[in-house]
């Protein structure tokens, strides 16, 4: 049996290199940023306002391979284009490359925790707020 | 006439009529009677009358009294009679006759006396029960309290009875001068038309329909009406039978409550809205000043080298367990389709036990668990464990200071419910001062470092949530007592 190591460093983990942030809360981003700087948790991320704006680039011809995310993490309660809309529209699109999404919400609503559960995309849902060994169990998932 | 005279055929009308015939001749002072008239007397055919012992037969009073006179009435002003009475035959029974006696004249003289003598016993006495029963029906109609009458075919009143005539305001003879259309809301009029042409063509019998009627002071009552109708042997239709009750005051109750209802889940409705409002929205700010703080002890850690730092990294975690709270309570009073399982309580309460184990062993509480191991309750899982371990962590919080905790726990079968029965000598509660809001949202009585006053009213709601209740009594500085009925398994 192997024997987890209880201290995880991070040269162990394998890092992501681009993430989406998609978050309407100025505030959440601010932090967002700061931990994943702090938990080394990838190379380059993106902040979308919306859902719209993160689809619409995600629908972009020729995407390069530098910008499509490898993991995602989606708020629920947005304007213009909500998380819920936004993973309709997503799971429409293929891509050559696997995307993790996460749902982070403040919302502990047992009904919008069990809906995150009937997307199959949907790896995991976050109650926020995010801390730094959330964003390391992240990397230790993917 | 004697019996030797009568003919076969008049003998069969007399037997099969029950009509007897019988003669007196006044000269010859003797009284005929036929083989029917003895029969119905309860008498042998070979019985003599004479003129005393046939009156003999008539019941002693009255009855005797009014034949006498007739007879004398007879002999002397030369009068017929017909009358019906009782006679007590010699079997002993008692019977109704129709007695017919004719004078026969001769020379201004009553010479002889004739007449009839029938067994009506069994008509008699089917018209005076109809009688009785026809008494029964008009106090039946004129007392009850539904407003009745009686209509013709083309709807003029027959009759009506009190309770018509209070509901109307009209009296009897008022109501004779108009129609039940008269007195119908005009817009109403044509209500039942359908079903009283299928009445009077034998399609139906009888139905009910919502109906308005105007009442004598102009005003508008809202009515159910039932009709029936009545037909003679050949099916002909003769009149209706209305019943029209006002149901002007269960309409207004009734609208008053739907209207209450509505109000309710308005503001029920409002009461989730604002739940929800709480969860999302105060609960992002909540979690946003969380990683505010986090972040700053790493980036800028000699700012929280402080006596305020720590005070605020509290408030904001007493902050987000207020949410929680909040929205634990929410979420019971939105789960209104509850699934509730059996459950076993006492492996429920060793579960909880063991979650408290560290509280029980530094509070050196005394615990009697005497739960049977197979008492089962309806529940939901996760509010049974949340049950026990408020009312667990409750009887330990809130003993006397300085004091070993002692808590005994039992059950007991009442009706549909497993009795919980959680008692503990604690600091007990003044059940008097507090007792209205012993279960209500943010009550503390105890001045205690844990005070949650949050727990009993989710406790309380997660109860009630599946189908039980909670009953306490308490003694200040003596005992609490904690009944909690659960649904029980059948």
């Amino acid at each position: 049996m192997k024997v987890q190591p209880l201290i995880y460093t991070l040269e162990t983990m394998s890092k992501v290199d681009v993430a989406y942030i998609i978050d309407d809360d100025p505030i959440f981003i601010f932090g967002a940023k700061r931990m994943m700087e702090i938990s080394n948790f990838c190379n380059s991320f993106k902040v979308f306002k919306n859902g719209h704006e993160a689809i619409t680039k995600l629908k972009t011809e020729n995407l390069k391979e530098i910008d499509i995310p490898e993991i995602i993490l989606l708020d629920i309660n947005m304007p213009v284009m909500d998380g819920w809309e936004f993973l309709e529209e997503f799971s429409k699109l293929i891509f050559n490359k696997k995307i993790t999404i996460y749902i982070v919400s403040s919302s502990i609503d047992p009904i919008d925790i069990k809906r995150a559960k009937r997307y199959e995309n949907v790896s995991n849902y976050l109650v926020k707020p995010i801390s730094v060994d959330a964003l390391k169990n992240i990397l230790k998932d993917i | 006439m004697t019996n030797k005279n009568e003919s076969s055929l008049f003998n069969f009308i007399q037997k099969h009529a029950a009509i007897g015939t019988w003669e007196f001749d006044i000269k010859l002072n003797t009284l005929q009677w036929s083989s029917e008239t003895k029969r119905i007397h309860g008498l042998p055919t070979d019985y003599v009358p004479d003129v005393n012992s046939g009156l003999s037969f008539y019941k002693a009073g009255q009855n005797r009294d009014t034949i006498t006179q007739l007879y004398t009435n007879c002999i002397e002003k030369h009068e017929n009679f017909d009358v019906e009475l009782q006679i007590i035959a010699a079997t002993g029974d008692e019977k109704w006759v129709r007695s017919i006696g004719i004078p026969i004249i001769e020379n201004k003289k009553c010479i002889k006396v004739q007449g009839s003598f029938q067994d009506i016993n069994e008509k008699t006495l089917n018209t005076k029960t109809l009688a009785y029963k026809e008494q029964q029906l008009r106090k039946i109609f004129e007392s009850a309290v539904v407003g009745m009458a009686i209509v013709d075919l083309k709807g003029n009143w027959i009759d009506v009875n009190k309770s018509l005539c209070k509901t109307f305001g009209y009296t009897k003879e008022e109501f004779e001068k108009f129609s039940l259309q008269d007195i119908t809301h005009p817009e109403d009029t044509l209500i039942g038309r359908k079903s009283i042409i299928k009445m009077i063509n034998g399609e139906l019998e009888d139905f009910i329909t919502e109906k308005r009627y105007i009442c004598k002071e102009g005003k508008t009552i809202s009515a159910m009406l039932y009709a029936s109708i009545i037909r003679d042997d050949d099916d002909k239709p003769l009149h209706f039978v209305a019943q029209i009750s006002n149901q002007t005051q269960i309409k207004k109750s009734n609208s008053e409550v739907i209207q209450l209802l509505e109000t309710t889940k308005d503001q029920n409705k409002r009461l989730l809205n604002f739940a929800q409002i709480v969860s999302h929205n105060l609960r992002s700010h909540y979690s946003n000043l969380d990683m505010l703080l986090n972040i700053l002890k790493v980036d800028l850690p000699e700012t929280t080298k402080n006596e305020i730092f720590p005070l605020i990294e509290l408030a904001v975690s007493n902050l987000g367990e207020s949410l929680e709270n909040l929205n634990e309570v929410a979420a019971i009073n939105t789960n209104k389709d509850l699934k509730t399982v059996p459950i076993n309580l006492l492996s429920h309460f060793n579960k909880a036990l063991s979650t408290i184990s560290a509280l029980i062993i530094e509070s050196k509480t005394v615990l009697q668990l005497n739960v049977d191991k197979t008492v089962c309750v309806m529940g939901v899982p996760a509010y049974i464990d949340s049950i026990l371990l408020n009312f667990l962590t409750n009887a330990i919080r809130y003993k006397k200071p300085h004091k070993k905790a002692e808590i005994e726990i039992s059950t007991y079968n009442e009706e549909k419910f497993v009795v919980l029965v959680i008692k503990d000598y604690g600091q007990g509660i003044d059940l008097k001062k507090h007792g209205e809001k012993l279960f209500g949202m943010y009550k503390t009585f105890h001045k205690h470092e844990d005070s949650r006053g949050l727990g009993l009213f989710i406790t309380k709601n997660q109860v009630e949530a599946i189908g039980g209740k909670i009953k306490v009594e308490s003694t200040v500085n003596e005992s609490t007592t904690f009944n909690i009925y659960l649904r029980n398994d059948e």
